[in-house]
């Protein structure tokens, strides 16, 4: 802090537990010195607006530099975690209506329905033979939309509804289709 | 920072990619499971649905068509969407995946890009938008062509009836063709009776009775 290295006891005097008259003869001028620096010393308050203002400046800005990126981590988060716990598809609230397929083959000894509504799935929706007039008929509940199917015949047969029209199905085949 | 924003892209896509897988998960072959993942995520990330692309792969398979045929079909399916977007958004319509898929449908029932966006042009909602989609699409499968489709839809929409009397159409234009008219002839009928309604306003009993004139002014 300063050039001087002062006598322990200089500094005992400087601190007030000693006097001048306490000291040895041979630390007087020294103690002397030391009281007289001390008292030339400028006492009044110091006021560093300036600088208090820099450094405030200075932290805020820091403040503001850091703040995006402690902010952005959290709000990454929380958005990942809204999709992540968000169900894929939501679920559907179309209203529902009643249908009757049916399909004239006499000589088949199974028919199921396959299409949109049950993801083509030829074992889920069988039809059901009406005694011996080889009339087959299933009714389903399906929800309001479009649908495309088809009638699957002795599991191997993939047949459209000739009673309602029918698109390509890219495949080579026809699909029927239903608008409800 | 923008690896840390783009972490909930990443995740959507990661979403959407394993919502494909797990709803493909045993029923189709892996080969085609991807491809559907890849051009769902692609459809996605452009707004279009990718429903149509799932049920392609699930309906192929469930029929027993060979991959690469599946694969030729997707591809299609995933260009018609676009084609139906940007139609649609020509007509007026931005960005409804119902609409999108709906118009999808209508192209490979045998309409046009530029059917999809007459009907887009008439100011219908999406919502009746769709349903007319569908319903055009319907009219198409059953062999009404596109100038007559396209004019019975149109006229239907811009009346405002409801979402059922669309819904009606083909089964008209079916009971028609019973009774041995074209369905050009079917359609053309059904949207000359249409205009009529809406020039005269609906039969006595159906609908509310269009406003009183003005009275006229005081001398």
């Amino acid at each position: 802090m300063s050039g001087h290295d002062f006598h322990p006891l200089v500094k005992q005097l400087l601190d007030g537990d000693i006097t001048l008259a306490d000291l040895p003869a041979e630390l007087r001028a020294e103690g002397a010195e030391a009281l007289r620096l001390l008292a030339a010393v400028d006492r009044t308050d110091v006021s560093m607006p300036a600088v208090t203002w820099r450094t405030m400046a200075k932290l805020e800005r820091r403040r503001r530099r850091f703040l995006p990126w402690l902010l952005a981590p959290a709000l990454a988060i929380a958005a990942a975690l809204v999709i992540w716990l968000r169900p894929a598809t939501p679920p559907s609230s179309a209203p529902l209506v009643t249908v009757r397929f049916v399909l004239v083959a006499p000589d088949a000894r199974q028919v199921s329905l396959a299409g949109t509504f049950n993801q083509w799935d030829a074992q889920a929706t069988p039809l059901v033979r009406i005694g011996a007039t080889g009339v087959w008929t299933a009714t389903l509940t399906l929800p309001v939309g479009q649908h495309q199917y088809a009638f699957v015949v002795d599991a191997v047969r993939w047949v459209p509804d000739p009673g309602a029209p029918a698109v390509d199905d890219g495949f080579g085949r026809r699909n029927s289709v239903l608008t409800l | 920072m923008i690896a840390l924003l783009a972490l909930p892209l990443t995740l959507l896509s990661m979403q959407q990619g394993g919502g494909i897988a797990q709803r493909l998960a045993g029923r189709v072959s892996p080969e085609i499971a991807s491809l559907v993942e890849e051009l769902g995520t692609a459809a996605s990330a452009r707004g279009l649905p990718i429903d149509p692309l799932i049920q392609k792969a699930i309906e192929g398979s469930a029929k027993g068509v060979p991959p690469a045929r599946v694969a030729t079909a997707l591809r299609l399916i995933a260009m018609q969407l676009d084609t139906a977007a940007a139609a649609l958004r020509e007509g007026g319509l931005v960005s409804d995946t119902l609409a999108i898929a709906a118009g999808e449908f209508a192209i490979t029932a045998g309409l046009s890009g530029s059917d999809i966006t007459a009907l887009a042009r008439t100011g219908a909602k999406a919502a009746a938008l769709t349903v007319g989609l569908r319903v055009a699409g319907t009219l198409a499968a059953l062999g009404v062509p596109p100038a007559e489709d396209i004019g019975l839809v149109s006229v239907t929409l811009r009346s405002g009836e409801p979402a059922s009397s669309l819904l009606l159409l083909p089964a008209h234009v079916q009971s028609e063709m019973a009774r041995g008219v074209t369905p050009a002839q079917a359609a053309a009928g059904l949207a000359r009776a249409a205009a009529a309604q809406a020039r005269h306003g609906p039969p006595p009993g159906r609908g509310t009775p269009p406003p009183h004139p003005p009275a006229p002014p005081h001398p």
